[in-house]
């Protein structure tokens, strides 16, 4: 089969289509960022889809579950054992996915009798003081998108993985129309929320124009009938190094995050007399 | 961020069957970040070869009412040269577990760093703490891998564990040996060149202070912990105990159902001057202030 070049894009080709068909489906993650910190935030029914990788990096992905696992694990691999040789500083997103993640995702989904990941990803990662967020979307052929970057194009605050390019693009528009960077956390979960819900209405309606504000919050309110909001931040104002927090229920002591506790806090009891 | 030859996904990565019970060491190892476990090469330096190496003593901690103060006196010697006098001792390794080190402080800190990384790395893997018992049971692991060092006549570390247990709601403290034995500590634990006299001093305060332990307050707790280093280090050379003059203070540290607290330099300063103003005035130790 491999023997004729056109054979094998071919190949390739019904590859890409079995991949976009089977992604199709997947619920829309939206990544933005506000005065709070860099958001994660989808509505799913059952399963986790938002992650942890390091310190300050987190993850969504769509595709199936083995998929995003194995993808998952490798990031925090591969994030982790940077951390512990170098510092946790030396950990960088567009380091991990330009040399570590796109190349093996590309060689899986090109070697074509072994099986392609069925993923595709969205990355955040919290800025230092003073710097962007960066946002990567990484596909299940390796190609991957940012946010912007140090080159010709301007930062833009959010990022968005959906399983039809349509939903992407709307959602997109919708975020470009949309002012939530100095915004805190409850006001940027809004404006996320929303452009979910035209990403979702995008996957069953081919449209030009972006819905209505009222289309929107019916669909809205109709998905979060049998649904909930699964969402997660890199908190800007976190004091340790570790900055992931799920958002919703307030967490139990054991599943905060592992930070330094504040060093030269006043303890109880030995206030200064005299 | 990894060479290209490196391993990558699902390739290298083990069976998923038996991958969640490899653990953080464990995949450095594999991945080549860290060197495997050489055996223990029993005998291979006879006493008096090895150079003098930089050690590290002495720790204590206890419990008291307001849950386990750990302190670490700071002085890091190698023989009989004194090679540093501001160590930090008392190492915190997540929000609720902190480590306190005797021994080589090139090993120790590399556990303790090893340490800390585990135990992100289980949670964020695994996307659940590691609970109490396992993490007691991760720094036992990192003293048994060590053994083949400590048997070269290199690396010895003897470590203090104090965590929180969420489940019981209580601080727990546990003592190893040189090979990972654990032993949870009822009262207290001490290790390190000093340790002997740091020990007579709490069984001392326990058995026959005014109140147990247990029931002291946090002003009270710390400045046994500090009267119990500047012991200590009266009769051990290896321990640097308090120097007021110098302004070097022991490392504190307090861990209860709220976290970690150190207790800055200023407080333990303030305290431990308070502390000899209440002494009659006859006494030695009051005599220092002078």
């Amino acid at each position: 089969m491999i023997e004729e070049p056109y054979r094998w894009v071919e190949a390739i080709q019904n590859r890409r289509e079995y991949i976009e068909h089977q992604l199709a489906a997947g619920s829309p993650i939206v990544g933005l960022s506000c005065a709070d910190g860099a958001l994660l935030l989808t509505v799913g029914r059952e399963r986790q889809k938002i992650f942890e990788i390091y310190d300050r990096i987190a993850l969504g992905g769509i595709g199936h579950p083995g998929d995003i696992e194995r993808l998952r694990m490798s990031a925090i691999e591969v994030a982790s054992a940077e951390g512990y040789s170098r510092s946790s500083q030396d950990v960088s997103l567009r380091r991990m996915v330009s040399y570590s993640m796109s190349p093996a995702l590309k060689s899986a989904f090109e070697q074509i009798y072994g099986p392609p990941y069925l993923a595709r990803l969205l990355f955040a990662e919290l800025g230092r003081p003073g710097e962007p967020d960066l946002f990567v979307r990484l596909d299940y052929d390796g190609g991957f998108h940012t946010n912007g970057g140090p080159f010709a194009r301007n930062m833009e605050p959010f990022a968005v993985v959906a399983g039809k390019t349509h939903a992407i693009e709307a959602m997109e528009r919708f975020l470009r129309g949309q002012n939530f960077e100095a915004s805190p956390l409850e006001d940027a979960k809004a404006v996320a929320l929303d452009a979910w819900t035209v990403g979702h209405l995008a996957l069953t309606h081919e449209f030009d124009d972006l819905p209505s504000p009222s289309e929107i919050a019916a669909h809205r309110r109709e998905q979060l009938r049998n649904a909930a909001v699964e969402a997660a931040l890199l908190d800007r104002h976190s004091r340790g190094p570790a900055v992931y927090r799920l958002l919703g229920a307030e967490p139990k002591p054991e599943e905060v995050p592992v930070e330094k506790s504040v060093s030269h806090r006043e303890p109880l009891g030995l206030a200064e007399k005299g | 961020m990894t060479s290209p030859e490196l391993p990558f996904a699902s390739h290298t990565r083990l069976d998923p069957a038996t991958a969640p019970f490899e653990d953080f060491p464990a995949m450095l190892r594999r991945r080549g970040v860290i060197a495997p476990i050489t055996p223990a090469t029993v005998g291979a330096a006879a006493a008096g070869t090895t150079p003098p190496q930089t050690e590290a003593t002495t720790i204590l901690a206890f419990k008291f009412k307001g849950g386990i103060l750990m302190a670490g006196d700071r002085r890091a010697t190698a023989g009989n040269v004194v090679v540093y006098d501001r160590a930090d001792k008392v190492l915190e390794i997540d929000r609720y577990s902190l480590m306190a080190i005797a021994g080589v402080p090139a090993t120790a800190w590399e556990m303790a760093r090893m340490l800390e990384h585990s135990f992100q790395f289980y949670r964020r893997s695994q996307l659940q703490e590691l609970s109490m018992d396992g993490k007691v049971r991760a720094l036992s692991k990192l003293l048994r891998d060590n053994f083949g060092m400590v048997m070269q006549g290199v690396g010895i570390v003897v470590p203090i564990f104090a965590t929180f247990d969420p489940v019981e709601n209580v601080p727990r403290l546990y003592f190893y040996d040189a090979m990972g034995a654990q032993f949870e500590a009822a009262e207290f634990a001490a290790s390190g060149s000093g340790s002997p006299a740091v020990r007579s001093v709490l069984y001392y305060a326990n058995a026959f202070g005014s109140r147990p332990l247990s029931r002291m307050n946090e002003e009270d707790a710390l400045l046994l912990a500090l009267r119990a280093l500047d012991t200590a280090a009266e009769n051990d050379t290896a321990t640097g105990g308090v120097d007021r003059h110098g302004r070097v203070y022991p490392v504190v540290k307090i861990i209860n159902q709220s976290g970690v607290v150190t207790l800055p330099e200023r407080i333990l300063m303030k305290a431990y001057r308070r502390d000899l103003q209440s002494l009659p005035k006859h006494t030695p130790k009051f005599a220092e202030l002078e």
